[in-house]
């Protein structure tokens, strides 16, 4: 093969000519619309084919969940993830393939193989679909659920998205520098794996550990469509989303102190860190300022149990508990009605705020005192000399320097605010759930605590909360991007 | 507020000696913020070592008895979950350092086939979780519940720790790893000879953060383990301070006990936090910093 633009003898693999830096082989683009069909089609395996769209004791819907070969499922999931992979390395042809079997399959099973509809736990009748939509169940009419749909035009969208190339229209046409590129576009991508055959191996333990303890969860789901009291999933469609939604008073409860309890958090931890830093940073001793710096990163080190513990004995209301004695003898409280601070749904939220500025406040200043200290003297020199007293330098100087550092805390934070787990379940109690509760101890005490526990309702509540969590980790990176031109993950 | 003297011909900038209030209230702030950290954890030293019950607001000892400590030290109901923190601390914070190792030197070979699918597929661990009750599904189908394997290993591939790691291995020049692979090293060479000793900080510091994670480890003790025989120390503190379920021989008042408790649950990362200091602050500072 030759260049066409200075007719130099190209290598095998080349895409760029290595003696004029043209272009030779067509620039590729990620076809993201693809992708998203791959992923819709995803989603979609996992929603009902088809559904009685009254609610019985047992659901009726069908999905690859309650199929009679669940095999079938795991081909389609391994297709489409495959399907996803081929597109992000760019090899569109191939991804057809991969897509159209993702099809295939679906369509087999949707035509071919029978389904289960459970009577009763281990107790089931074999049904086909399309028997099913033309005369329905038991005098119930099924229809089409939202989960053919979303497969079929996911799948569609897969194969079509290959054609539509969405990133081109968004991306800037650069010239390609030459001494940076052709080395790599230019070689074999084979030979490059040999070369680097080494290190495939020592990422294997890495990839292990987070196929096992990330991805094989992520896999589990599928629980959150199906009732699973002891061992024995079935599939009941949307009925947990369905009930969690509208019939759940104790889950929207438990959601709203989730926001509540960490975003005041949030903004109480940030707001007392840069006030602290501030004030951390005009204290001229060093030897001063390196003691306080070591006393208020301490708690920070210590388990949320030992916090708890901590302020559990201090706040005790028998003549043990130090607060509580230091108040009656100052005259400020009832020795025979002490204050439960932490058993009172009115203090609890007081106190639970309390207890959180007292152990991470202190080190939240650590960034902050790093980029006070990265502030060059010679800015407040200047002003001094131009006769600014300490206000003015510090909304003209110190603020606008901290600014930035201030959003990125705050954007870091707020992708992890549904996280909240551990230190509100070691401080709440029976009496203050209706302040206390978040969505983690909910799903912790619904699935651990008393009483038999369907791990289905409560992996429906988990999917809903991860899903939360990661619209709000990509709109913070998104944010984070915006403000300071790099994403958070 | 500096006046300008002319003495024989000399210019001298004098400073006017002022009363400065602001220094002063700002450090009466600062005691006051010390204190409130530092009264709560002294209250607890004390109390440890109260051998009556009923302290109140005392800030010294009334009875002074070790009592609480020997406790601890001579049941096997309170020293055999020191034990078992201390070693899931200790091969925790080892398997963590290897993996996060390993996999940070992988992701700064900027042109290796397959790199950004590899970080891509550790970064998408950051956006979604599968949540609390499929992992907990998962760790039956490994049959890893009651055991310590469930809760060392799924701490100890940390993603956020391992792109740290990647940050401070970028820190290493370039130069340096073309000169090993012309000299003749291999990749596994490259890593033993050149890499880890050239971030004892970064191991130092990220290490420090493993055994923190490891030694404060309650959640996944409460959600994996629920036999009495593998509770690590927090989770029998946790027991002790809410179920009272405190070793009662009747000499040493229980709230004593829970006390010392509390202290020695403290007291490892008391004893060497103040020295690592700034290996914490580096490694939060680099995180949030560069990334």
């Amino acid at each position: 093969m030759q260049c066409k633009n200075c007719g130099a003898e190209l290598p095998k693999h080349a895409q760029i000519c290595p003696k004029c830096g043209t272009r030779v082989a067509e620039e590729k683009n990620v076809k993201v619309i693809a992708i998203v069909g791959v992923i819709l089609a995803l989603i979609g395996s996992l929603l009902p084919f088809a559904q009685d769209t009254e609610e019985g004791a047992i659901a009726k819907a069908f999905s690859f969940m309650n199929i009679d070969i669940a095999a079938m499922w795991y081909v389609f999931l391994a297709l489409g993830i495959v399907s996803i992979v081929l597109l992000v390395a760019k090899k569109d042809k191939f991804s057809w393939i991969s897509t159209g079997l993702a099809l295939v399959v679906f369509f087999a099973s949707f035509f071919a193989i029978d389904f289960r509809h459970y009577t009763a736990r281990n107790n089931f009748k074999l049904y086909k679909l399309p028997d099913l939509l033309s005369n329905g169940l038991n005098g119930d009419h099924v229809s089409i659920g939202v989960g053919t749909i979303l497969v079929v035009v996911g799948l569609v969208l897969a194969v079509c998205g290959c054609f539509i190339d969405v990133v081109a229209k968004f991306k800037k046409k650069g010239n390609v520098d030459t001494k940076y590129l052709t080395n790599k576009l230019n070689k074999n991508i084979w030979a490059e794996v040999y070369y680097y055959r080494f290190f495939y191996l020592m990422f294997l333990p890495v990839f292990i550990m987070v196929c096992l303890f990330n991805y094989w969860p992520m896999l589990g789901v599928r629980f959150a469509f199906t009732k699973y009291v002891i061992m024995n999933p079935y599939y009941v469609g949307l009925k947990n989303f369905n009930q969690m939604i509208f019939n759940d008073i104790y889950f929207w409860q438990a959601f709203r102190n989730t926001l509540f309890l960490s975003v005041v958090k949030l903004i109480l931890n940030t707001g007392l860190a840069v006030i602290i830093s501030l004030l951390l940073n005009e204290i001229v001793n060093l030897l001063f300022k390196k003691s306080v710096q070591t006393i208020i990163y301490l708690p920070h080190f210590m388990s949320w149990v030992v916090v708890a513990s901590i302020f559990r004995l201090l706040l005790s209301v028998n003549s043990s508990g130090m607060f509580n004695s230091m108040l009656i003898s100052a005259g400020l409280m009832d020795a025979n009605n002490p204050t439960f601070w932490l058993g009172d749904p009115k203090t609890w939220v007081g106190t639970f705020f309390f207890i959180n500025v007292w152990k991470d406040t202190g080190w939240s200043t650590v960034l902050f005192l790093a980029t006070l200290s990265g502030v060059s003297p010679d800015l407040y020199e200047a002003a001094e000399i131009d006769g600014a007293n300490r206000w003015n330098k510090l909304v003209s100087i110190t603020l606008p320097a901290l600014y930035n550092t201030i959003i990125t805390v705050f954007i870091l934070n707020l992708a992890k605010v549904m996280n909240l787990f551990e230190s509100v379940f070691v401080l709440q109690n029976d009496s203050v759930n209706d302040v206390a509760q978040v969505l983690q101890t909910y799903v912790y005490f619904k699935t651990f605590g008393a009483g038999t526990s369907d791990f289905g309702y409560t992996t429906a509540i988990g999917l809903f909360k991860s899903f939360v969590g990661m619209i709000l980790v990509l709109s913070c990176n998104y944010a984070s991007k915006k403000v300071r031109g790099r994403g958070i993950v | 507020m500096s006046k300008v003297k002319v003495i024989n011909g000399i210019t001298l900038n004098e400073k006017k000696k002022k009363f400065k209030l602001f220094p002063i209230i700002n450090g009466l702030i600062f005691i006051l913020i010390s204190l409130i950290i530092i009264v709560p954890i002294w209250k607890v030293i004390v109390d440890s070592f109260d051998g009556k019950a009923g302290y109140g607001m005392s800030l010294w000892p009334q009875q002074f008895s070790l009592g609480g400590y020997t406790t601890i030290i001579t049941n096997p109901g309170l020293y055999r979950p020191f034990i078992i923190s201390v070693i899931t601390t200790l091969v925790g914070t080892f398997l963590g350092l290897l993996l996060a190792t390993l996999g940070a030197y992988v992701l700064i070979q900027w042109e290796m086939p397959g790199r950004n699918f590899f970080a891509y597929m550790l970064l998408f661990t950051m956006i979604f979780d599968g949540g609390m009750i499929p992992k907990y599904l998962v760790m039956q189908n490994l049959h890893l519940l009651n055991t310590l394997g469930a809760v060392i290993l799924p701490l100890a591939i940390n993603v956020y720790n391992l792109v740290l790691m990647r940050n401070f291995f970028e820190g290493i020049p370039e130069a340096l790893f073309e000169a090993a692979s012309i000299d003749g090293c291999s990749p596994m060479g490259t890593f033993f000879k050149i890499v880890l000793p050239l971030s004892k900080a970064a191991l130092a510091s990220i290490g420090l953060f493993y055994a923190v994670q490891f030694w404060n480890d309650y959640t996944n003790f409460k959600i994996y383990i629920n036999d009495q025989k593998w509770y690590n120390f927090q989770m029998k503190l946790r027991n002790m301070v809410v179920n009272n379920d405190v070793p009662d021989d009747g000499v040493i008042s229980t709230n004593t006990i829970n006390n010392a408790a509390v202290i020695v649950a403290i007291l490892p990362f008391a004893i060497i936090y103040p020295f690592c200091q700034n290996y914490f602050v580096k490694g939060v500072n680099v995180g949030a910093v560069k990334e």
